[in-house]
């Protein structure tokens, strides 16, 4: 497949709002040209209607979208040089999968020769060059995903937009069809936005990865960033998994302590604060934190605790496979080494870095 | 395993009295139409005599006949064509959720609950060459329109009361075709580039080809034998027998003319033609028809 050029991406002040509903407050960003970009949220954070405004299915609200410097808010679909992947993947039944691919060749009046040559290209690059005279509804699903994947590429795009195309395959043949991805990104060259509600493929696929929070953009970053430095309570509760622990802590003359007086970190922060902790950097030992365990899954290669503290908050932890745990069992924690992450309690946003303690109850 | 009756008889017995209205209102008629289309048939009753082929000979050589079998014919392929066209127009647009369509779509069905007399009696006064729609057209250009006395404006003015009574039926069964094809396939299809029109085209029309089937079979029958009501209020078969189609001058011959066994025979040859017409489309137009999704 020959590499295209990416466009590069901005949002400018863009809204979008159904009547009175506000889906989307106003978006500021730039994407990258070439770039993989993946746009996390959760189910109706906006993160759909953001890939039609792109895509040119719905209207903008106010704002602008450019591309490579161009406005195209305005244009329609077909004047954006954009190709999407649906979900259900949206062939079209009646048509076989030569036709399917070569649909917008069609339209766009490529001569015959030069679009069949295109067609077999494309299915070639997707590995479906023996299925161009079948139609989808002979096809698996794993084989339809890859005919909508050719009709985008076919057009030699300058965006192509994915909005959850893995959501409807089996686990195998999702973690296969990642990996394809992300090595047809590279080859093709276009700049990519993937829509999707599962963050280990936001964290797998992405350059950097957008995550939206009710129409807003909560943190824009590369994936290492997102999980090393999350911006707000609600992406430090969105990734990793398990996800990061929120804890109700005081902080008061320096120090960041529990209900129970458990001393976590230093700070220079003063009042109620919200204190992360991932759970796989807490870990077991005799004379720590004092918590019951009330669910314990076993993973094989780690167990993932569920537990909570005496004041009843409730705690995830990772601990080592050698010793199970049982549910009721009471366990002590050290929070000594762990990597701790502080918060505004009001607003979730995040506040300076903490000092970890180095032992029990001493602040480094 | 599949549900079984505890019975023998149980299913004979639940289907009987449907089988009997089918057998009393169906077969018999047509069992009875075939045979007094081979008898010479008494008006008044009182014995009839087998004949043959004689009541064929006589009803083929009758230019009348063929008159109305062309009229029947150009109703059929007009009638039927329009009125899944005009339909299928509103139901794109209703679709496409143009301003008023929720406000269209309870409004076109509505003509559904009027009987084809009553219809037949509407349209005449509202094609009225004197008070009528098109009176102050008549006032402009005295003599354009007289369904009266013209016979092409009395033809038009029974397409267009046809066509108008099929809407609904044909609105309700295209809109939910249309509304069942999936939205992100349109949009596919936009983002590959084709228009509106190339849309409708492409991807809209081949994915309702089963209703467009159900409506074109059903279409056809109906406008060869419904048109009776419509033509009994409005026209009369005229003016001179503009307006005759087939199965109005089956009544003629048989309740006016008191030729029994001539709209037997015509009768005869009525079904044969819709059994025939229904007959080409299942069996060669179905398969055309696709059905997955």
């Amino acid at each position: 497949m020959q590499a295209t050029i990416g466009a590069e991406i901005r949002l400018d002040a863009l809204t979008k709002s159904y009547g009175d509903n506000l889906v989307l407050p106003g978006l500021d960003a730039t994407l990258g040209a070439g770039e993989f970009t993946v746009i996390l949220g959760p189910s109706g954070c906006g993160k759909s209607t953001l890939l039609n405004l792109l895509a040119g299915l719905e209207r903008v609200t106010s704002g602008r979208i450019l591309m490579n410097g161009r406005e195209v808010q305005g244009l329609a679909p077909r004047d954006r040089g954009v190709a999407m992947v649906f979900q259900n993947y949206a062939l079209y039944p009646h048509m076989t999968v030569a036709e399917n691919i070569g649909y917008a060749l069609k339209i766009a009046g490529v001569p015959r020769a030069e679009r069949d040559r295109r067609i077999a290209e494309a299915a070639r690059t997707v590995a479906l060059g023996d299925y161009l005279t079948r139609r989808p509804g002979e096809l698996s699903g794993g084989q339809r995903q890859r005919v909508a994947i050719a009709r985008a590429i076919v057009r030699e795009p300058s965006v192509m937009l994915f909005d959850e195309p893995l959501s409807n395959l089996d686990a195998q043949l999702r973690h296969g069809t990642r990996m394809e991805l992300a090595a047809l990104h590279r080859r093709i060259g276009a700049s990519s936005i993937f829509v999707t509600h599962d963050q280990v493929e936001a964290m797998t696929l992405a350059d950097r990865i957008l995550i939206l929070n009710k129409g807003r953009i909560e943190q824009f970053d590369t994936p290492e960033a997102i999980y090393r430095r999350p911006a707000s309570t609600f992406v430090a509760g969105f990734i990793g998994a398990p996800p990061m622990n929120l804890l109700d802590a005081i902080a008061e003359s320096g120090r960041v302590r529990l209900a129970s007086g458990t001393v976590l970190a230093g700070t220079g922060a003063n009042g109620p604060v919200t204190l992360g902790i991932r759970p796989e950097t807490i870990h077991l030992n005799d004379v720590g934190e004092p918590v019951v365990v009330d669910y314990v899954e076993d993973l094989g290669g780690h167990h993932v605790l569920a537990a909570h503290l005496e004041d009843g908050q409730s705690l995830r932890i990772v601990t080592p496979p050698d010793r199970r745990p049982e549910p009721g069992e009471r366990l002590h924690v050290s929070f000594a080494g762990a990597s701790v992450h502080l918060f505004d309690a009001i607003t979730g946003r995040r506040l300076a870095d903490p000092a970890p303690i180095r032992s029990e109850g001493v602040p480094a | 395993m599949p549900p079984s009756f505890a019975g023998r008889w149980t299913p004979f017995w639940l289907s009987l009295p449907m089988l009997l209205i089918v057998a009393l209102f169906f077969y018999i008629p047509v069992y009875l139409s075939f045979w007094w289309s081979f008898t010479l048939e008494r008006p008044f009753g009182g014995g009839s005599e087998f004949v043959g082929f004689q009541n064929y000979a006589r009803v083929l050589s009758d230019p009348i006949f063929w008159d109305a079998a062309w009229r029947t014919l150009v109703f059929m392929v007009f009638g039927s064509t329009l009125a899944i066209i005009v339909p299928l127009i509103l139901a794109l647009a209703a679709d496409r959720m143009v301003p008023l369509s929720h406000t269209a779509r309870n409004v076109l069905i509505w003509p559904k609950g009027i009987a084809g007399a009553s219809i037949g009696v509407v349209f005449a006064f509202i094609f009225n060459p004197f008070v009528g729609i098109m009176a102050p057209l008549n006032g402009l250009f005295p003599g354009l329109w007289n369904p009266g006395s013209d016979g092409t404006d009395a033809f038009i003015m029974l397409l267009i009361a046809h066509v108008w009574n099929g809407i609904p039926f044909n609105f309700v069964i295209l809109l939910a075709g249309l509304q069942a094809v999936p939205r992100s396939l349109t949009q596919a299809a936009a983002i590959d580039g084709a228009s509106p029109w190339r849309r409708i085209r492409d991807v809209q029309l081949p994915m309702i080809a089963p209703q467009l089937f159900l409506t074109f079979v059903l279409e056809f029958t109906e406008s060869v034998v419904s048109a009776f009501a419509l033509i009994d209020t409005m026209t009369q078969g005229g003016p001179g027998g503009a307006t005759r189609l087939l199965v109005y001058k089956i009544y003629q011959d048989g309740f006016k003319g008191y030729d029994l066994s001539g709209a037997a025979t015509q009768s005869a040859i009525l079904m044969v033609f819709v059994l025939c017409l229904a007959a080409f489309q299942f069996l060669y137009l179905e398969k055309k028809v696709r059905y997955e999704r």
